[in-house]
């Protein structure tokens, strides 16, 4: 049983007022499907040579709610639905995509299994997206319990 | 000491690893950072001698520092020093905090990735460029979950557009390092800044990408001054490859300016490069899949992300599977194109999934076969120099001059355009120098800044055309010639011809200043527009302005621009100029020869 594991590797501090402060714009709404993309701020020259604008750690990464977090957490699928959730549910609709294969690598399905997580997926479309207001978290409870209930599957959910 | 013996501080992996530069005075160092977190001695910034000497000391203090310690903090410089040094039995203090950072950076290859330009924002055209770090040799399909290095301004956002620019400039902004899960990097260019990306895997070693993740590490929140022009994001990228790959020398091909597709090429030379890789931005998949759809089908692409229900009437329903798959495709994919930096609408997110729920029973019929292979133009590695030198012979009214050029970046309407966006010129520091017949020189012209941005609107994209422009130029007023200082824009709209040409039209704005008048600074208005034609290594514009100035004085230019293309890095321009500037006017015909490098 692989996993992805995760931490924050750092949280800048002398940077402190220009980190994203957890409540920010990709909060909360964050997980929620087909967000809109928070806007760039568009500089006459400043794409010239790109600043980063705002969040500057030198780590990651997404809790269950899409903010910024200094604690450890278990990198599993389930961040990984909750960060993607847009190209997620696309790559599901069509059965193939790159955030589909990540959410796989990321709960540690093999090679030889991914072709079974990615039609499971998108046969259970309706499963995991029951509406366009589904939360991250709800999504990622529908994948994992269509998981358990897979023979080829379970072995990857605890 | 044996330290002492061998000099080690003199050695390029040290000068290296704590990013020394030859000071002003001969044999003084200066290290690119001040940030006293990356020195062990007090001066270590300026002593490179004194720093290896409290690294080595620091790496002898009690274990019970842990992830203080001078080991699990610079983890490279240790690495190094063990290879160079019988170091003996060293304290083994538990570095936690990096083992976890190992334990999650699993790299063993490195990619350098090109975030490309972004539609009508020429200013992107210089680039920009990360690395990306994977665990295995092709990714496992995960790239996504692979990391990215991004050395950044930690810009506040609320900065305005000078201030920002005054500090980019001066190096007021602290730069850093962050790594970072890619996929974010890719929703951040590919969708948010609608940029293609391309990837460039790099053939470092599994243990020379080991050294350059121990010296990220190193770097952890440690602040560089950030300058736009030379010490900016792909210079840092640089130096992190010179750490890699000892030997190599990157960064002293860029003591003023280091444009970051010019980095991308320094890299190629070096031989560091095994491929390439296009990752279509969210823009380049919607046209490709707009492509897919009939043409009479394109207004309902629209309709569709307005009224999902369409897809139940009999028009529709009566469409063979595969078209109907694909209008589907295309309209979800253009409603979801056109909400980018929106804030979720709950209606349109309705919408959306409305469509998502088409296409999934719809799915079958998009197989992969379907999505035929994005055929990407000219990677921008492939373009023209940045540099160009131009020669030029001119004949205007009943004289002849000579002129000589030297523009120091970047690109022009005309230019050979492959690895550049059609329509995006922008060119910064161009200068002509004119030569007389009789011998005398003088200026030409100057242009500072002067930014063209021609994108073409459709149904489905509505991006405004725009246009700014300062610096000397030559007018001629009350029958002699003025060198004039001058800031001139337009704003309007183009549209595409076919694939290759272009229309356009703008309306224009000027402000000069100009001895030749009574009133020296005098505000215009005008309206200019033009045709630009692309026929294989031949490109013309034609061009017509008009302007009327604030004292009543009126001109008109008309000009043929043709610009053909010898080689990558060779061209021959010809221009025909007519200009009227009441009460005379003037004929104006060059031929130019323009090398880039």
């Amino acid at each position: 049983m692989k996993k992805l594991l995760t931490g924050i590797l750092l949280v800048a501090s002398s940077s402190a007022a220009f980190a994203e402060a957890p409540g920010g714009p990709n909060c909360g709404w964050g997980n929620m499907l087909f967000q809109g993309n928070s806007g760039i701020v568009y500089h006459f020259l400043a794409s010239t040579t790109n600043g980063t604008s705002g969040n500057n750690t030198f780590g990651m990464t997404s809790g269950t709610n899409g903010c910024s977090t200094s604690g450890t957490l278990t990198y599993g699928g389930k961040a990984m639905v909750t960060a993607m959730m847009d190209e997620f549910s696309a790559d599901v609709a069509v059965g193939e995509g790159e955030a589909l294969t990540a959410v796989a690598v990321a709960y540690g399905v093999a090679k030889e299994d991914r072709a079974a997580f990615a039609s499971l997926a998108n046969q259970n479309f309706a499963v995991l997206f029951p509406s366009e207001s589904v939360t991250a978290d709800e999504v990622v409870a529908n994948l994992e319990a269509l998981m358990k209930a897979d023979a080829q599957l379970s072995q990857y959910v605890i | 000491m044996q330290a002492q013996s061998l000099e080690l501080w003199t050695q390029s992996e040290w000068v290296n690893l704590v990013h020394y530069k030859a000071g002003t005075w001969p044999g003084s160092w200066r290290s690119a950072t001040e940030d006293p977190r990356f020195f062990l001695a007090d001066n270590g910034s300026t002593d490179p001698r004194a720093e290896l000497q409290a690294t080595l000391a620091a790496f002898t203090a009690l274990a019970t520092l842990a992830d203080d310690h001078a080991q699990c903090r610079f983890v490279a410089r240790l690495a190094w020093l063990r290879s160079k040094l019988d170091l003996g039995d060293l304290p083994k203090p538990n570095c936690a905090a990096y083992q976890a950072f190992r334990q999650e950076v699993q790299a063993r290859h490195a990619v350098l990735v090109f975030p490309s330009y972004y539609l009508n924002s020429p200013s992107s055209m210089f680039g920009h460029t990360l690395l990306r770090l994977d665990p295995d040799e092709d990714g496992g399909g995960s790239e996504y979950l692979s990391f990215a290095v991004n050395f950044g301004a930690m810009v506040d956002p609320s900065d305005n557009g000078l201030f920002y620019a005054f500090n980019g400039l001066t190096g007021n902004y602290p730069g850093q390092f962050e790594v970072d899960h890619y996929y974010k990097k890719i929703r951040e260019y590919n969708t948010g800044e609608n940029r293609d990306i391309w990837e460039y895997p790099l053939n470092l070693t599994p243990p020379e990408t080991e050294r350059l993740v121990q010296h990220l590490w190193e770097l952890k929140g440690v602040s560089f001054a950030y300058y736009f022009f030379d010490e900016n994001c792909s210079y840092r990228i640089l130096e992190l490859l010179e750490i890699a790959r000892p030997g190599i020398d990157l960064t002293s091909g860029f003591p003023l300016t280091a444009i970051p597709i010019d980095t991308v090429r320094a890299v190629a030379r070096t031989g560091l490069i095994q491929g390439k890789h296009f990752r279509p931005s969210q823009g380049t998949v919607l046209k490709q899949r707009l492509a897919a759809v009939p043409d009479a089908l394109h207004d309902t692409v629209i309709e569709l992300g307005m009224a999902p229900e369409r897809l139940d009437d009999a028009d529709l329903q009566a469409l063979d599977p595969k078209t109907r798959a694909r209008l589907i495709d295309a309209a979800y994919k253009y409603l979801r194109f056109t909400q980018t930096g929106a804030e979720r609408d709950p209606v349109v997110a309705q919408r959306s999934f409305r469509l998502l729920q088409a296409l999934q029973r719809h799915a079958a019929e998009l197989s992969q076969s379907d999505v035929t292979k994005l055929e990407p133009g000219a990677s921008p590695d492939l373009s023209h120099g940045s540099r160009r030198l131009a020669l030029g012979l001119w004949n205007e009214e009943s004289h002849d001059y000579l002129t000589l050029g030297l523009r120091l970046s970047l690109h022009s309407l005309q230019e050979n355009r492959a690895g550049f966006p059609i329509g995006a010129q922008i060119n910064l520091g161009n200068f002509d120098l004119r030569i007389e017949d009789d011998g005398n020189i003088d200026m030409n012209r100057f242009d500072v800044v002067d930014i063209l941005s021609l994108s073409p609107r459709d149904a489905f994209f509505k991006p405004l055309s725009w246009a700014i422009q300062t610096g000397v130029d030559r007018q001629w007023t009350g029958s002699r010639e003025h060198r004039v200082a001058h800031v001139n824009g337009g704003m309007g709209a183009t549209r595409a011809l076919g694939a290759n040409n272009l229309l356009y039209g703008l309306t224009t704005a000027r402000l000069e200043y100009n001895h030749g008048y009574d009133t020296r600074t005098q505000p215009a208005l005008g309206l200019r527009g033009g045709l630009l034609l692309n026929a294989g290594p031949l490109t013309v514009n034609g061009e017509v302005a008009t302007e009327k100035f604030a004292n009543g004085e009126a001109r008109t230019r008309v000009e043929l621009r043709h610009n053909l293309r010898l080689s990558r890095q060779q061209a021959l321009h010809v221009e025909l100029q007519w200009r009227d500037q009441q009460p005379e006017h003037t004929t104006n015909i060059g031929l130019r020869y323009q090398y880039y490098y």
